[in-house]
C-alpha cells in the first residue's frame, strides 16, 4: 500500500496522540555498580548501543570472486528475523521519525506554534541545521559514547562529531554570564541526588532543534538530565523545560547503553562534515 | 581484523573496537529519493581524482573523457563512513585509476549521482546501494 500521508496531517495525528507508552523493562538482571572512593556509582566507561539493526556492525566479506555487497537498510531489522515489510522504506522511515521511535513520546507544543512546527519539518531540508554540519547541540545529541569521571567532574564524549561536555558535580549555580549564551551543548551544572547523577543546563542557542520533527525551542530552554548506573547499563534521560512554548516539560524516553567490557575500546574519529546534498535537492523529503 | 580478497583488513563489526554500531552523524541523513531517481540506473568510466571519507555520506570524484576528448566532472555519494569503514573499504579506492561506475541519477540533471557499483580495472565489484524496500521476505544475514 503506498498511500502517502503528508507532514501536515501526521503532526497533527501525533499531537492529538501525545501519550507516552510505559517503556519495556530491562529483561537483564544487573550486576554489581562500580562505585568510586567518593562512595557514587562509577559512570566512567564506553557505552554503546545494544543490537543495532537497519544494517549496521555486519561484516561484509567479498564473495568467490571477490565482489563486496556492502548494501543498507532502511528497514528495522532483528538479526535472525525478517525485517518489517515496507512499500517505501525510506518514507517509512521519516514517519517514523516523527513519532519518536516506538514510544509515541513528543513534546507538546502550545497550539499556537503548532504551523511553525510543522513548516520548520516540512522544509527541514532547508532548516533544520544539524543537515548542514552543525552540532546536534543538547539533548538531541543523546547519550554519550564514553565518560570518565573524577572526583570534581565528568567528562562526557560523543562519537558523533567528535564532541565533549565537561560538566562539574559539586552543584555549583550557573555562571549569570554563560547563562546567557547561545551555546549549543549548554552550560552544565551537575550534582549527585542519591545514585543519579544530575545535570541543569542553560545558556542555549535557539537554533538547535529537540528532534528531527522541527521542534525548536527558545533560549530560555532549561534541559535537566538525570545520568544513573545500574551494573553494566547506563541509564540517560533528559527532561526539557521551555515552558514560554510547550504544554508541559518535554520528558524525553530513557536511553539505555551497556558497558563495553573490551578494554581497549576506543572511540572511532567521526570523519569531517562536508555537506553536499542540499543544492541537489529536488524535493523536501526527508527519510 | 581479517584480510579480506581485496588484501585489506575487513572490520569484524564495530563492537569489538569500541565503536558504535550505527554511522555517527544519523541526524544528517538526506532521504536519497529526494535527490536521486532510484527507479534508474547510468553508467560511466572513468578516473578517480578524489574519495572523500566525510559526513554525511562519503564522496568520489571522477573525470570522465567523453569519445570526443571532452571532460566531464562527476560526483558520487554513498552511505555514511561508518558503513565504508565497517566494510573495510576506507582505502581500497586510489586516485588516477579508472573505474566503471553504475549509478541512480540526480533528478536535476547535475552530474551527480547515488553510487550502486563500482566496477574495479581486474573486474570485482564493489556495490554499496540499499536493498530493494518493497521486498519484505528478506532475512537478515
Amino acid at each position: 500500500m503506498t498511500r502517502r500521508l503528508s507532514s501536515s496531517s501526521v503532526w497533527l495525528f501525533v499531537a492529538v496522540l501525545g501519550m507516552a507508552l510505559p517503556s519495556l523493562p530491562d529483561a537483564q538482571t544487573p550486576g554489581p555498580t562500580p562505585r568510586t572512593a567518593a562512595g557514587q556509582p562509577d559512570l566512567s566507561g564506553v557505552w554503546v548501543n545494544r543490537g543495532g539493526g537497519g544494517g549496521g556492525g555486519r561484516e561484509y566479506r567479498p564473495d568467490e570472486k571477490g565482489n563486496v555487497y556492502a548494501n543498507s537498510s532502511f528497514r528495522p531489522c532483528h538479526p535472525g528475523s525478517e525485517c518489517r515489510p515496507a512499500a517505501n522504506s525510506e518514507r517509512d522511515a521519516g514517519i517514523r521519525q516523527r513519532m519518536a521511535g516506538t514510544t509515541y513520546n513528543v513534546p507538546l507544543y502550545k497550539p499556537e506554534y503548532w504551523a511553525r512546527v510543522q513548516d520548520l519539518d516540512v522544509n527541514g531540508n532547508k532548516y533544520d541545521l544539524s543537515a548542514r554540519c552543525y552540532p546536534s547541540g543538547v539533548p538531541r545529541i543523546g547519550a554519550p559514547s564514553k565518560i570518565v569521571q573524577s572526583a570534581t567532574e565528568v567528562v562526557f564524549l560523543y562519537e558523533g562529531d567528535n564532541r565533549f561536555r565537561v560538566i562539574p558535580t559539586d552543584g555549583r549555580p550557573h555562571d549569570p554570564d554563560r547563562a546567557q549564551g547561545v551555546s549549543w551543548d549548554g552550560e552544565p551544572s551537575g550534582r549527585w541526588e542519591g545514585d543519579t547523577l544530575v545535570i541543569e543546563s542553560v545558556g542555549f542557542t535557539d537554533e538547535s532543534w529537540l528532534g528531527w520533527p522541527g521542534y525548536f525551542h527558545t533560549n530560555n530552554m532549561r534541559v535537566v538530565e538525570r545520568v544513573r548506573r545500574e551494573g553494566d547499563v547506563l541509564i540517560w534521560q533528559a527532561t526539557v523545560h521551555d515552558p514560554e512554548i510547550l504544554m508541559e516539560p518535554w520528558e524525553m524516553p530513557a536511553v539505555r547503553r551497556r558497558l563495553n567490557p573490551d578494554p581497549r575500546a576506543r572511540l572511532l574519529e567521526d570523519p569531517p562534515c562536508d555537506e553536499q546534498d542540499l543544492a541537489h535537492m529536488a524535493t523536501r523529503e526527508r527519510g | 581484523m581479517r584480510r579480506t580478497m581485496f588484501g585489506l583488513l575487513a572490520a569484524v563489526g564495530a563492537m569489538s573496537s569500541g565503536g558504535l554500531l550505527v554511522s555517527a552523524t544519523v541526524e544528517a541523513h538526506h532521504a536519497i529519493q529526494a535527490e536521486f531517481d532510484t527507479k534508474k540506473t547510468e553508467e560511466i568510466t572513468g578516473v578517480l581524482t578524489r574519495f572523500a571519507m566525510i559526513n554525511p555520506h562519503v564522496r568520489w570524484y571522477f573525470e570522465e573523457t567523453k569519445p570526443d576528448g571532452t571532460k566531464v566532472e562527476w560526483q558520487f555519494t554513498a552511505s555514511g563512513p561508518g558503513a565504508m569503514r565497517d566494510a573495510g573499504l576506507a582505502r581500497i579506492f586510489k586516485p588516477g585509476v579508472t573505474y566503471k561506475v553504475a549509478f541512480a541519477p540526480a533528478h536535476s540533471g547535475a552530474k551527480v549521482g547515488r553510487l550502486r557499483t563500482m566496477t574495479f580495472p581486474d573486474g570485482r565489484t564493489v556495490t554499496m546501494y540499499h536493498e530493494d524496500p518493497t521486498k519484505s521476505d528478506v532475512k537478515v544475514e
